[in-house]
């Protein structure tokens, strides 16, 4: 029985449908006429049939693009993928984002970079390139265009389909609704979709994802030149071809990549910019390896032959990890940890076949044309096999194992080699290094972060490591055994440690590579030129120690920063020296000097980050050592209290459009003005002042000339002490409203305020803060707090201080005041609440009547405050009370982290240099390429 | 042995030194009874919140204390302290993965993760659910 839906765009499901269908179909056309054209004596019709199958591919898949952004226009929420990412109160910026907020639309775009750059490619004359590299594309966007298939085969689901209906949805299947035919018109919850989730509603959300997009699609070309040189046996054209397009993507990847950190940084309240997580980590890995490999690919154009199979690991992993990381990302297995939190799409077993195909297809080309090739790809079908019906772990390391063999095997069998070794002193061999060190670098990121996935492989040896445990009682073997590895959370050990070391070395080498030559020792007279540079970045670097204070454990961390800055200076004095000032022709300088100037920032923000904000109320420290927590602050409505450099103010909670926003004003410190005769505490003791003076920074230097220390202080001596402080608010300076998102559907996130300064960022988020008022009875009363009260012990409550003045026996003639019996036994508090205008006085009663205890209620309605003595503990002389608070006097409170990060504008200008230093490298070496065609 | 040969030796050297620091460094993900066997010792602990039990966050007499009940892989429930305000989203959360250690009988955690059903999961199920009654 067809039923035909009222309203719903049922065509639009079909075309969608239709369009990738087609795509898939095509692209494996193109694939296949493309591999037969790769043949020197093929057919010229194969290779019209490859071009062919790749117009229409791409005409579907920008097809499928436009048609979801049609439906994204119109609001179609009869679409599951609209409804899930959209709703009317998004903006049209957000509108664009919304399209890669799911993972089908991220594959989309993800295509359509990798279709541009391919057109591109196509229309600069391939020539024998084309065939094999676009057979390489046809195979990886036919597989990329599966996953949005959406077929199921039983349980077994075959790509996620983008044009998905809810009524379609499985767990809609069957239901009652879904075969009305006006089900659109019926049911409410059509009329609007879920929107985004808040965090992404960011405009870096709409610019950092296409940026990324196209530097994951830019490790394709590269990748796929190297196919072709593998499969077509010529191993040094395609190096020459591929530089431009390897310096793009490592511009436009670079740029993603901090692009997500300056997202991360401004609407995600985890107070930094880099936090290591897996998401983070996988796509900056690639780009490690894609920087590396770039470089091995400049060295095999000056002298061919040079590393050759690192050159093709370098550029093949680039694009391989890549994969890993969509895999990552997009299967599941990362589970929880990763504050990015992904969940398990149903494509697993795609999403590993693509993977494991890819891999396996490189190492295959490795291996010598003919019999080795069909032999190796027949075992890994087998063991691929072997992954779904027998033990997934243990063929998974076989299908790893014998791909290592494949690459030995290539590297000691038919790859060229070159007898000619590279000088010490040769810019070859010392870029080499610096690439080999970025790819240790890599490894070392990508074990980090795939634990989730080293547990699988351990488990299998989970006896053996018991066994291990048991004879030895080595905790390293325990915990192998255990196979339950997690992430520690002390950066310093888990990536510092191992990360710093490596980027002095690497950064170093960028100092002073570009000095040497090619091919010839030019080590004589290094020193000399580089003297200078070295000169000013010590006397640079030490100014910087100087002003941030640095220790001596931190010195791995201060040579870090001495590499960086010769690396800035040595570059400028380069294109000084020997550019001459030519800075068209400077761009791997450039982009050297912005890498360092990234990595200088974010080590010294990171480093000597300060938080300003600490916890003044509650005195967990004193507990517990491991309670300690002095990041946050609490901020009463109305009280002007010290913050690090400032006097801060919380002032009001406002809402705007979804936000709550808490506006907090800042004030600046002016020295504080004594007096005579005004006392102050400091660490418990009292001070009187006797002479006038302006305080101090420090309590210690104004104390013998202005004070007199107050051994035994009286009762108002005591009462009118306040805490001393060197400053009061001054001047107003800013306003910071750091905010909480509303978002009923999705959960309300905190999201960040930052005031930017030339040299460094107060950055500002809420920790809690109320976005609706407090429940309260039909008077206006809260819920009541217990509180233990001695004599002296003073609490604040609404706008008024209540303090426990003294303690009194009632005797037998003040009973009747009362209203007692003489039997009773009672015991008075007397109270005092002070605080905006006459203090009020009150006395509540403690009494026990026949061994029961009478409640005496006692209500200040003018200060808004209720209070119940519950018990007495005479032992030591404390009351057991409960303190109620009435709306009208309520103050809102907010708890605030402050982060003041350091020279943070060095990140983001170095990222700017960089992009451009690598975008103009890639036109430099463009531009080089067609003048030696020319010549 | 050319320089190249010893580079890639030096290389292989780092990285097992890099791999042998990602399994010293890195805490072990563990029930409540292995952390309080061995007191002191970072550990992970993930689990899902009991809602049984209240979570109490009371900022104007702690800022950076929450305490809640959690219950372990094996269906074992502990009161947990996090050092940190409380978390928006923990009631809603689906399962939570806990980092610290135990410290005078309780276990004192000073970074958590949660993961939420708002995040990136399939809210249709709710749909689903709310619109079977039609």
């Amino acid at each position: 029985m067809d039923i035909t839906y009222i309203g719903e765009w049922t065509w639009a499901a079909s075309l969608g449908r239709l369009l990738i269908a087609l795509a898939f179909a095509a692209g494996l056309a193109s694939t296949i006429g493309y591999t037969a054209a790769v043949r020197q004596d093929a057919d010229r019709r194969w290779l019209a049939m490859g071009r062919w199958g790749f117009r229409v591919h791409a005409a579907g898949i920008f097809g499928a693009m436009a048609l979801l952004y049609l439906l994204i226009f119109c609001h179609r929420y009869e679409f599951q993928y609209i409804w899930k990412h959209l709703n009317d109160a998004m903006p049209f910026g957000f509108m664009l984002s919304s399209f890669w907020g799911g993972q089908e639309g991220g594959f989309l775009l993800w295509m359509g970079w990798i279709l541009v750059l391919a057109l591109v490619f196509l229309r600069r004359n391939p020539g024998r390139l084309e065939a094999p590299v676009m057979a390489v594309h046809g195979g990886i966007l036919t597989a990329l265009s599966s996953m949005l298939l959406g077929l199921y085969f039983g349980e077994f689901q075959f790509g996620l389909d983008p044009f998905l209906l809810l009524r379609e949805q499985p767990q809609n299947a069957g239901l009652p609704w879904t075969f009305n035919p006006d089900y659109l018109s019926l049911i409410p919850q059509f009329a609007d979709g879920q929107g985004l989730n808040p965090l992404l509603q960011n405009y870096w959300m709409v610019i950092h994802p296409p940026t990324l997009f196209l530097g994951f699609a830019s490790t394709l070309m590269p990748f796929a030149m190297g196919m072709a040189g593998l499969w077509t046996g010529d191993h040094s054209s395609w190096m020459r071809r591929a530089v431009p397009w390897a310096f793009f993507g490592v511009g436009i990847l670079g740029a993603g990549i901090l692009m997500g950190g300056a997202w991360a940084y401004e609407a995600l309240s985890f107070g930094g910019f880099w936090a290591w997580d897996p998401v983070e980590n996988s796509s900056l890995v690639p780009w490690l390896v894609l920087v590396a490999g770039a470089h091995l690919l400049l060295i095999n154009r000056a002298k061919p032959g040079t590393a050759v199979t690192a050159t093709y690991l370098m550029i093949g992993l680039s694009f391989l990890l890549v994969v890993y990381s969509t895999f990552l990302t997009k299967s599941g297995i990362l589970g929880d940890t990763s504050v990015h939190s992904f969940v398990d799409s149903g494509i697993l077993p795609q999403l590993l076949a693509f993977l494991l195909g890819c891999c396996a297809l490189f190492c295959a080309l490795l291996l010598p044309a003919g019999r080795e090739r069909w032999v190796f790809g027949g075992i890994q079908s087998l063991l691929a096999i072997g992954i779904a019906v027998a033990d997934p772990a243990l063929c998974v390391m076989a299908m790893l194992a014998l791909m290592t063999a494949a690459v030995l095997r290539g590297h000691l069998g038919h790859l060229p080699r070159t007898d000619q070794e590279s000088p010490l002193w040769s810019r070859e061999f010392w870029m080499f290094v610096g690439g080999m060190l970025m790819f240790a670098s890599a490894v070392h990121i990508t074990f980090q972060t795939s634990l989730p996935v080293l547990n699988h492989f351990l488990a299998p040896f989970s006896g053996f490591f018991q066994g291990i445990f048991e004879s030895t009682g080595s905790p390293l073997a325990r915990k192998l055994a255990a196979h339950d590895l997690a992430p520690g959370t002390d950066f310093d050990a888990t990536y510092h440690a191992v990360q710093v070391p490596l980027a002095f070395l690497f950064i170093g080498i960028t100092a002073f590579t570009q000095f040497l030559r090619y091919r010839t020792d030019s080590g004589k007279g290094l020193f000399l030129k580089l003297l200078r540079s070295l000169m000013a970045a010590i006397v640079l670097t030490g100014a910087f120690l100087l002003a941030y204070d640095f220790a001596a454990w931190e010195a791995p961390r201060v040579a870090l920063l001495l590499a960086c800055m010769w690396s800035v200076t040595a570059n400028i004095d380069y294109v000084v020296q020997v550019l001459k000032g030519r800075w068209n022709h400077a761009g791997a300088s450039i982009a050297h000097i912005g890498f360092a100037l990234v990595i200088f920032g974010a080590v010294l923000s990171t480093a000597k980050k300060d938080i300003i904000s600490t916890n003044r109320f509650g005195d967990l420290a004193m507990l517990n050592e491991a309670l300690s927590n002095e990041e946050d602050l609490l901020l009463l409505e109305g009280d002007t209290i010290a913050m690090g450099p400032y006097y801060v103010c919380y002032r009001e909670r406002r809402q705007e459009g979804i936000h709550a926003k808490f506006a907090v004003d800042y004030y600046e410190t002016v020295p504080k003005a004594y007096l005579p005769g005004e006392v102050v505490a400091r660490d418990g003791f009292l001070f009187q002042c006797h002479t006038a003076h302006t305080a101090s920074p420090e309590f210690q230097d104004d104390l013998d000339d202005h004070w007199t220390f107050l051994p035994l202080p009286n009762d108002r001596q005591q009462r009118e002490a306040i805490a001393w402080s060197a400053g009061r608010p001054g001047p107003f300076a800013f306003t910071l409203d750091p905010r909480i998102q509303l978002n009923e559907q999705m959960g309300n996130a905190p999201e960040p305020d930052t005031r930017r300064f030339w040299n460094k960022d107060l950055y500002t988020h809420i920790k809690w803060g109320r976005v609706t008022d407090p429940e309260a009875d039909e008077e206006g009363w809260m819920d009541g707090r217990k509180h233990d009260l001695m004599r002296r012990d003073s609490l604040i409550i609404g706008k008024s201080v209540l303090a426990l003045d003294s303690i009194s026996a009632v005797t037998l003639s003040q009973k009747p005041a009362f209203g007692l019996l003489d039997k009773d036994l009672a015991v008075a508090a007397h109270f005092r609440l002070s605080g905006g205008g006459p203090d009020t006085n009150f006395t509540a009663l403690y009494i026990v009547r026949d061994s029961l205890v009478i409640p005496d209620m006692v209500t200040v309605a003018e200060r808004g405050v209720k209070l119940r003595i519950d018990g007495f503990r005479p032992a030591e002389a404390t009351f057991e009370t409960v303190v109620w608070e009435n709306l009208s006097v309520r103050r809102d409170f907010i708890v605030m982290q402050a982060i003041v990060f350091p020279q943070i504008n060095l990140l983001w200008l170095g990222c700017l240099v960089m992009t451009a230093g690598a975008l103009m490298s890639a036109r430099q070496s463009r531009r080089r390429k067609k003048m030696a065609a020319a010549a | 042995m050319s320089r190249t040969n010893i580079v890639v030796i030096l290389l292989v050297a780092v990285l097992m030194g890099a791999l042998f620091s990602v399994f010293t460094t890195n805490s072990e993900s563990v029930v409540f009874a292995r952390a309080f066997s061995e007191p002191g010792m970072e550990f992970k602990v993930s689990g899902t919140l009991d809602r049984e039990h209240p979570v109490l966050y009371d900022p104007e007499v702690a800022v950076a204390e929450t305490r809640f009940h959690m219950r372990d892989k094996d269906g074992d429930v502990r009161e947990v302290v996090l050092t940190k305000a409380k978390p928006t989203g923990l009631e809603q959360s689906e399962s939570i993965d806990l980092y610290g250690r135990v410290v005078d009988g309780q276990f004192i955690a000073g970074e958590m993760l949660m993961k939420c059903p708002s995040k990136y999961n399939e809210q249709s199920h709710s749909l689903g659910e709310a619109t079977a009654a039609n």
